[in-house]
């Protein structure tokens, strides 16, 4: 794991400095606008070869993609084990749902469906991969991993109505 | 009737602003220096009125709040050893030159340090703009950059203060000067000691949803801290600064910033066009040549001081000679130094066309050097190699 190097740029945003094995330097500035500034200096320089800038969503997704929660390569053992049919779903925890303001402990699911929550989606945080004990609230959006019968189960045992599979854009 | 033909004056300079302003952004020219002459130009067709002039005033305050408000006091404590070294390095190579300068055009002592002032501070806006339009905020030398600005301006609003009373006294001596570092250090400490003690109690103040009666409440702190400052004899500009610094630590920060800017641009735009109308073109002919001497000095003060500094932080040749030429442009703070004695009329003219015409060389050169030194600093660097291969 690489050192990085933090700094304020006043009135400007914030510099992250990565220094990369290969001497070569990665440095992100992050606009107070919200604009990302993505600069390579190579070995020994003190000019970028090369910049990028990019917009908020536009940062979010590839980080979203280097940190490989949007595709996560797999190498050719494994995915032999990989079955076809798993798949992740996006459901939404409403007002009066059975998953509403219960432990994940208390709910049973993996025993009960066969399905695990991967990652709860709370307004603006993300909680992944959430402890036994987290609590379930109203409005959260879960992450779900499992086969289609266990999601198909899973589903009707909790009575979802909504599933968000095409707000996943 | 002043009011009504204020009105019709106002909509031309503002549609004169317009114009001009878009066709500095297509040439990616600052805003300032066209500001300037297009109130150069409009002199000619109605003169400054007490209603533009008192815009003005509210232009210098907004900008000090604005400029309050988005300081980071956290950051100035984080990097307050690199800050000072590199504020102070910058301040020996060039505050003592403008003075220098200042005396040898035989000005006396408040006006000398007062032109040390004007040919001291760097345009902070002209130069974090280059720096954006440049893409230069990952380079090496540009956090030394921003330290030194952030060095610089904080160093002028404290000047100011002090300057402003200087001249509210009418001399320098001992007495006086005593009594204005009194005021200011009282009106400073008045402000840290209420950031300290009552900053969630200020935060409760300000939280209204009402976004009416939210832009009122704002105007009214900002207006009357300038307004105090200015009834106890220091300057109403280092009042609006304090209360943007007091008010930078709220929750509320960045509404506060939208609520105002409006405010901000308008009255800063006729700021600048009301400098731009009492610069003299009588004298502008004579003291182009002394602008540009000036100016060739000053550049060569700051670039020579950009370099020793980059040397002392261990960048290359390039980043120093890149960090002293980003450091050319000067701008606002400038002006608002030499409107400090527009507003006072014992003092006679020159100082500020002088300073119009400077301001003018710098900013518009100024952001040229800054993104055109390249081969400069390459034929400057290949011959120091030549010689330095000599010696061996």
């Amino acid at each position: 794991m690489s050192e990085i190097k933090e700094c304020d740029l006043p009135g400007i945003g914030k510099k992250f400095t990565l220094q990369l094995d290969s001497g070569d330097k990665l440095v992100i500035v992050i606009h107070s606008s919200g604009e990302r500034e993505v600069f390579k200096f190579i070995k020994d320089k003190d000019e970028p070869s090369s910049v990028t800038a990019l917009n908020d969503e536009e940062a979010r997704q590839i980080g979203a993609i280097l940190s490989g929660t949007y595709f996560q390569p797999v190498l050719e053992e494994e995915q032999k084990l990989t079955m076809k049919n798993v798949t992740m779903e996006w459901i939404k925890v409403v007002t009066d749902s059975t998953l509403a303001n219960k432990k994940i402990k208390e709910l049973n699911i993996r025993k009960t469906t066969g399905v695990s929550i991967t990652t709860i989606i709370r307004g603006e945080t993300v909680i992944p991969n959430p402890s036994p004990g987290e609590v379930v609230k109203p409005l959260d959006t879960l992450i779900i991993v499992g086969n289609n019968e266990q999601i198909k189960n899973f589903i009707s045992t909790f009575e979802i109505k909504q599933r968000l599979e095409n707000d996943r854009q | 009737m002043i009011v009504n033909e204020s009105v019709l004056s106002l909509g031309i300079s503002l549609l004169a602003l317009f114009c001009a302003g878009f066709l500095a952004t297509k040439i990616n020219q600052s805003l300032i220096a066209v500001f300037i002459v297009v109130g150069m130009i409009l002199q000619n067709f109605f003169p400054v009125t007490i209603i533009t002039e008192f815009i003005a005033t509210l232009g210098v305050i907004f900008m000090l709040f604005m400029f309050g408000l988005e300081f980071s006091v956290g950051g100035l404590v984080q990097n307050q050893r690199k800050i000072f070294y590199t504020g102070i390095y910058d301040f020996l190579f060039n505050f003592p030159l403008g003075m220098l300068l200042g005396w040898l055009l035989g000005y006396d002592l408040v006006k000398s340090l007062l032109l040390g002032g004007i040919i001291y501070v760097t345009s902070s806006v002209i130069v974090a703009k280059s720096i954006i339009d440049l893409k230069r905020s990952a380079n090496p030398e540009t956090e030394h950059l921003l330290n030194i600005l952030i060095f610089e301006d904080m160093f002028i609003a404290i000047f100011m203060a002090f300057i402003v009373g200087i001249i509210n006294y009418g001399h320098i001596d001992a007495k006086n000067t005593f009594l204005v570092m009194l005021k200011t250090s009282a009106y400073f400490m008045f402000f840290i000691i209420l950031a300290r003690t009552s900053k969630k109690f200020i935060d409760r103040i300000i939280d209204i949803e009402h976004a009416e009666l939210f832009v009122i409440l704002i105007l009214s702190i900002i207006v009357l801290s300038a307004g105090a400052a200015s009834k106890i004899g220091l300057s109403e500009a280092i009042g609006a600064f304090l209360a943007g610094l007091l008010l930078s630590e709220t929750k509320q920060r960045h509404r506060i910033s939208e609520a105002i800017k409006p405010f901000q641009q308008f009255s800063t735009a006729i700021f600048f066009v009301v400098f731009g109308m009492s610069i003299d073109y009588k004298h502008v002919a004579s003291l182009i040549p002394i602008g540009i001497f000036i100016f060739i000095v000053s550049s060569f003060s700051k670039v020579y001081g950009g370099y020793f500094i980059g040397k002392k932080y261990a960048l290359s040749k390039k980043a120093g000679l890149r960090l002293g030429f980003s450091l050319i442009p000067r701008g606002e703070f400038s002006i608002i130094l030499a409107g400090v004695i527009t507003m006072n009329h014992a003092l006679p003219y020159p100082l500020k066309s002088l300073t119009g015409v400077y301001v003018l060389l710098s900013a518009i050169l100024g952001s040229i050097l800054m993104k055109e030194s390249d081969w400069f600093i390459k034929w400057f660097i290949e011959r120091k190699d030549k010689q330095t291969d000599r010696n061996v």
